[in-house]
């Protein structure tokens, strides 16, 4: 029993801590790292899920597999636009981006 | 048992204590690696729970993220050494209490809930084996979507961040 | 025991690596030489630079050392001489090897300076460029061996090795191998004679000292790794079989150092260009016709 909960517990802190930074950075890198921290929490749980509870079913080890493509993809398609606002306005502070709001 | 908890605790207080830096260093690059560091330590937490093949990878492919994300920060971000002490912070209050909630929610729910007993693992050997059968058999179309994901992810983002003909063209006249 | 006799081979490996370095740049073989030089590295002052980033600054030698210890963990010298048999052996030297260029670029912005920083970022450029080939091919080579135990990819090649068998993937692990150890013509970090050393240009005395020695061991591993893969490990006649591997070790870290020799270095934009447009296009080729050979004959 013990091993599962002190998974849980640091997945828990973790999202916390990536939620904390999500909601509290003005910069879209430092969002993007809050949103990061956030995944790896859940990734600590699925893996705890999978190891102590069903080791048995393998659409737990897919399903972090999908978390880490989902990571990557968050970070390629940030960066994206992340280089096109800073190509058009010089900044990518999320205080400077009102003007995105029709 | 006990040792596998120890590891677990190690691993994940200085998963932590890595993420706690991510936000509080004002050196960009010291909070990318912190992040890469923190993703480290939740690979050896992956050890740890004898799932040897996702925690090798968790380890091998943050290091090329988190690197590459040290490299925007520099791009972007107006003070990247962190020398002059920048506030980058806003809506604070807000966020600790989101925070906060976040964590007492998923803390209850992890103590709150009866688990039922605890399984034993199958050795790394069965689990490259089987999670390659997985892969390969019933999730096979998850897989395949992830991948055309990832292509189509790829393709989009070099559209969104390349240069526009005409704002090469504008500048060469100037 | 075993890990006990495997550092021993890296430390030996890591000096005759220096040795072969002095004799293609001076073309004087002396045994003596490295550790000479050590010697008097050891002896000088280590400066650390003003409003260094002092964590990344000290703790970039050791990591790049940490990264090559732990890449040659998993690589057999013979049968049962390995520190770390891992089910996922050849995965796990690719994540090793991934924490090099964290350590450069560690290196590279530790310091405060301006060459050290450029070289640092250019190898992660690089990194871009060779990760993949790095990768695919090990995954050909896997392909084959259907295990990613080390040990076994060695066993695989009884029959054939992997250089004949898989040419292509050969070629294309050797160039991404000089790339992760930087040796000329890929030594973007530290480019001597354009960026004054690079990512070392800030390091003296025993910092120094710790970063050749670390660079050396990367150069024996990532030999061993080509050795294990593609060479086949410790199979030959006759001699014993750790005496296989560690001749086809030395060839193999000789071969790259000759080559850096007589090739002029490579702009980092030109081998981005050539990993994606020519290198990846390959390495997948690579796996495809190792993939038809195994359903077909």
């Amino acid at each position: 029993m013990m091993p599962l909960i002190v998974a849980l517990l640091v997945g828990a802190v973790l999202f916390g801590i990536g939620l904390y930074g999500a909601l509290s950075q003005t910069n879209l890198v430092m969002i993007m790292m809050g949103v990061e921290v956030m995944l790896g929490g859940a990734m600590v749980n699925l893996v705890a899920f999978w190891r102590f509870l069903h080791p048995e079913v393998y659409s737990g080890q897919m399903f972090v597999l999908i978390v880490m493509t989902v990571m990557a993809l968050e970070m390629a398609v940030g960066f994206g636009i992340g280089t096109g606002r800073f190509r058009v306005k010089g900044s990518v502070e999320m205080e400077e981006a009102r003007d995105l709001n029709g | 048992m006990i040792l596998q908890t120890v590891f677990l605790a190690f691993f994940g207080l200085a998963a932590i204590w890595f993420a706690v830096i991510v936000f509080h260093t004002s050196s960009m690059v010291r909070s990318a690696l912190a992040l890469l560091f923190s993703q480290t330590a939740i690979g050896a937490m992956f050890l740890a729970m004898q799932t040897e093949f996702l925690g090798v990878l968790q380890i091998m492919m943050m290091a090329t993220e988190m690197a590459i994300m040290a490299v925007f920060m520099v791009m972007y971000m107006m003070d990247p050494g962190g020398l002059s002490g920048m506030d980058m912070t806003h809506q604070k209050n807000l966020s600790i209490a989101a925070g906060v909630i976040g964590t007492v929610v998923a803390v209850g729910a992890a103590l709150l809930v009866d688990w039922g007993p605890i399984a034993g693992a199958p050795p790394p050997e069965a689990q490259v084996h089987d999670l390659g059968i997985e892969m390969m058999e019933r999730s096979m179309l998850i897989f395949e979507t992830a991948g055309v994901t990832i292509l189509t992810a790829m393709i989009a983002t070099t559209a969104i961040a390349i240069q526009s003909r005409q704002t090469i063209q504008e500048g060469e006249n100037e | 025991m075993s890990t006990l006799v495997v550092s021993l081979a890296l430390l030996a490996g890591a000096y005759l690596v220096a040795v072969l370095e002095s004799w293609v740049s001076t073309g004087r073989m002396s045994f003596a030489g490295p550790a000479r030089s050590g010697l008097a590295l050891l002896g000088r002052e280590s400066i650390s630079p003003r409003q260094a980033d002092r964590v990344f600054f000290e703790a970039a030698p050791p990591l790049l050392l940490v990264s090559a210890v732990f890449a040659a963990a998993v690589l057999p010298l013979a049968p049962g001489l390995i520190v770390a048999d891992l089910a996922t052996g050849a995965l796990f030297v690719n994540a090793a090897l991934a924490y090099v260029m964290v350590a450069l670029v560690m290196a590279g912005w530790g310091p405060n300076g301006a060459y050290a920083m450029v070289g640092g970022f250019r190898f992660l450029g690089q990194l871009v460029g060779y990760s993949m080939l790095i990768v695919m091919p090990i995954t050909a080579v896997a392909m084959r061996a259907e295990s990613l135990l080390t040990t076994e990819i060695v066993t695989s090649q009884a029959s054939l090795i992997n250089a004949i068998y898989q040419p292509i993937g050969f070629v294309l692990f050797m160039v991404a191998a000089m790339a992760v150890c930087f040796l000329p013509p890929l030594d973007l970090a530290t480019a001597p004679g354009e960026l004054a050393g690079g990512v070392m240009a800030e390091y003296t005395g025993w910092r120094l000292a710790a970063m050749r020695l670390a660079r050396a061991a990367l150069v024996i591993t990532l030999a061993a790794s080509v050795t294990v893969f593609y060479l086949g490990g410790w199979i030959g006649p006759v001699l014993p079989l750790w005496a296989w591997t560690a001749a086809k070790t030395l060839v193999v870290a000789a071969a790259m150092l000759v080559v850096g020799r007589y090739v002029p270095r490579v702009r980092e934009a030109d081998f981005l260009a050539w990993c994606w447009k020519l290198g990846i296009p390959l390495a997948l080729f690579n796996i495809f016709y190792v993939g038809v050979i195994l359903l077909v004959i």
